[in-house]
């Protein structure tokens, strides 16, 4: 990767992150850290901002307070090194492009405006193709797939991309078991690569098998680490049970 | 021999005057500039989005006429230019800065813009018919007519082509391109530009509906042919080229007028598409088989006997 890369400095770092819509603030006074090589949820009651988080680091939302870094770089200068992987409902099922096109935009960043594919671009584009078993669909139109194949499709393009970070907003949402099983597995061979997955997440009953960490929100931090402890019905009460959580924390 | 001979003396005889070289030239040159930048404009929807904007047109046309007259094509050029610019990206202004929508921005100013325009018209001095900005006059192309449809396609084919990458990003998922590092917001007014430009430069002679049509239709043909993006692209534009030019061949000898002629000849087209598309026609959907067989097959067969297998991994590391 040519972007420099600040040594010892965690996957991702978020400082006193603030952000509002409209002036309401959906995230308040967040901090954390986390390392790479971890498939990260994100959990908590409706409104408790998991997609203002992933929005935030996908640099789709301004920082009220705060700011963000990716392996020690600014937001704006780590682009390439962030997959933001789209709701369902915001992809346009029809439009011209087959799986491997679709692989092939993650090269885009690398081959530059008019530069031809390489042949590394080529390999990066097949080896995708080949993790996730889209090989032998990488001819079909991205309608033609599963709803697991279709998401399946865009993490081969962040792979394709060489993101060291994914943001995955409720992508469990709408999947049957096996489809569910296929992306789970999906998620760990990212993980076991070194890769910084993120990942909002509806349901708690399978969480501890999805993830090793756990992020519990309620507008605020609740609790931030191994998934087991984070889960525990004391923070769930924190964060379900009462109102907005109010920890100390004062405005400047 | 003699009748082939005389059909062949037949079909090169509109190359003979100038003033059809020049409507040629620039429908071939409008046909391929209109139909490549159609496919921008059909995968982001805003087909009638371009519809509004060829009515903004009229203000700054209107202006145009009183200040310069009708005789320059630069004047009708410029003020056209600036009164449909003034329009689109007036509109992305009001639909990022308030609840409004871009389509309501949109279909606001363009009827402001019109009104404004019938209005100013009735004080220029000079006697100005709609229906020539409507259907355009092709044969009444001018040499400086000529340039501007040269630079206009020009300059939108160089800078689409420069910036496939991006724009094809931003079409696809705005927000996804946005994360990684695209500046969509002058992608997308930059598009919009564009289309103002390629409505404006094909005024003189197609007029802005026959600009509209080439603009639409043959990329939406293209659309329902293929699934690679790039075949959309040149397929489009060199559909509206052969369209365009067909079109006034036809006009010619039919004596019929070009506009509706050559839109009829990119319906046909379209109409063909349409029914026979081998991917995406109506007849063939009915035809072919509901769904990948084999596939189906093997998924069938593969859930007999082992269940899936949800990943312990993360249960050991711990």
């Amino acid at each position: 990767m040519s972007t420099p890369h600040h040594e010892g400095e965690p996957m991702l770092r978020i400082e006193d992150l603030t952000v509002s819509y409209h002036r309401v603030p959906a995230i308040h006074h967040l901090s954390l850290s986390l390392g790479s090589g971890h498939c990260v949820g994100l959990f908590g009651p409706n409104g408790a901002g998991k997609s203002t988080l992933l929005k935030s680091v996908a640099a789709l939302l301004k920082p009220e307070t705060g700011r963000i870094l990716i392996e020690g770089i600014a937001l704006d200068q780590a682009a390439s090194l962030i997959a933001y992987l789209p709701q369902r409902e915001s992809v346009d099922w029809d439009f011209p492009v087959t799986v491997r096109g679709l692989v092939e935009m993650g090269r885009y960043h690398q081959v530059g405006l008019v530069g031809s594919f390489s042949q590394r671009d080529q390999t990066a584009v097949e080896e995708a193709l080949e993790l996730f078993n889209l090989t032998p669909l990488a001819c079909r139109q991205i309608k033609e797939l599963s709803g697991g194949q279709q998401q399946r499709a865009f993490l081969a393009r962040a792979w394709a991309q060489e993101a060291d970070l994914y943001l995955l907003d409720e992508p469990f949402g709408g999947l049957d078991r096996t489809s569910a099983a296929a992306l789970s597995s999906a998620l760990r061979t990212l993980c076991d690569g070194g890769k910084l997955l993120l990942v909002s997440h509806h349901a708690l009953a399978e969480a501890e098998s999805l993830f090793d960490t756990a992020i519990l929100l309620n507008g605020e931090l609740v609790a931030c680490g191994p998934t087991s402890e984070t889960l525990s019905p004391q923070n769930l009460e924190c964060a379900y049970g009462t109102a907005i959580y109010s920890g100390a924390h004062h405005h400047s | 021999m003699n009748w082939y001979s005389h059909l062949l003396s037949s079909l090169v005889e509109p190359f003979g005057y100038s003033f059809m070289q020049r409507a040629l030239l620039s429908c071939a040159l409008i046909g391929f500039t209109n139909g490549f930048l159609g496919t921008f404009i059909i995968l982001r929807r805003q087909a009638l989005l371009a519809d509004a904007l060829s009515h903004s047109l009229l203000p700054g046309l209107a202006v145009a006429a009183m200040i310069v007259g009708l005789s320059s094509p630069w004047g009708l050029l410029l003020g056209g230019l600036i009164a449909a610019l003034f329009v689109a990206l007036g509109a992305q202004v009001m639909a990022r800065n308030s609840r409004l929508k871009e389509e309501t921005a949109v279909a606001s100013l363009y009827i402001i813009a019109f009104a404004l325009g019938i209005v100013l018209i009735r004080f220029a001095r000079v006697k100005v018919d709609l229906t020539h900005f409507l259907f355009g006059n092709i044969l009444g192309v001018s040499n400086g007519d000529l340039w501007i449809a040269y630079g206009a396609a020009f300059l939108t084919l160089v800078t689409l082509v420069l910036f496939q990458r991006p724009l094809l990003l931003t079409l696809f998922d705005v927000a996804v391109a946005q994360a990684s590092g695209v500046r969509v917001r002058w992608v997308e007014t930059g598009l919009l530009a564009l289309t103002v430009l390629g409505l404006v430069a094909s005024l003189q002679a197609v007029g802005v509906l026959l600009s509209l049509g080439l603009l639409i239709i043959p990329a939406a043909t293209a659309y329902l042919l293929t699934d690679s993006f790039n075949r959309m692209l040149w397929g489009g534009a060199f559909l509206g080229m052969v369209c365009a030019v067909g079109g006034l061949f036809i006009s010619f000898f039919a004596n019929i007028p070009s506009g509706p002629c050559i839109v009829m000849l990119m319906s046909v087209f379209l109409g063909l598409a349409y029914l026979f598309s081998p991917r995406y026609g109506v007849l063939f959907k009915l035809i072919r088989g509901r769904h990948y067989h084999e596939e189906s097959l093997e998924r069938w067969e593969g859930h007999q006997g082992h269940d899936h297998q949800v990943p312990q991994k993360s249960l050991e590391k711990e």
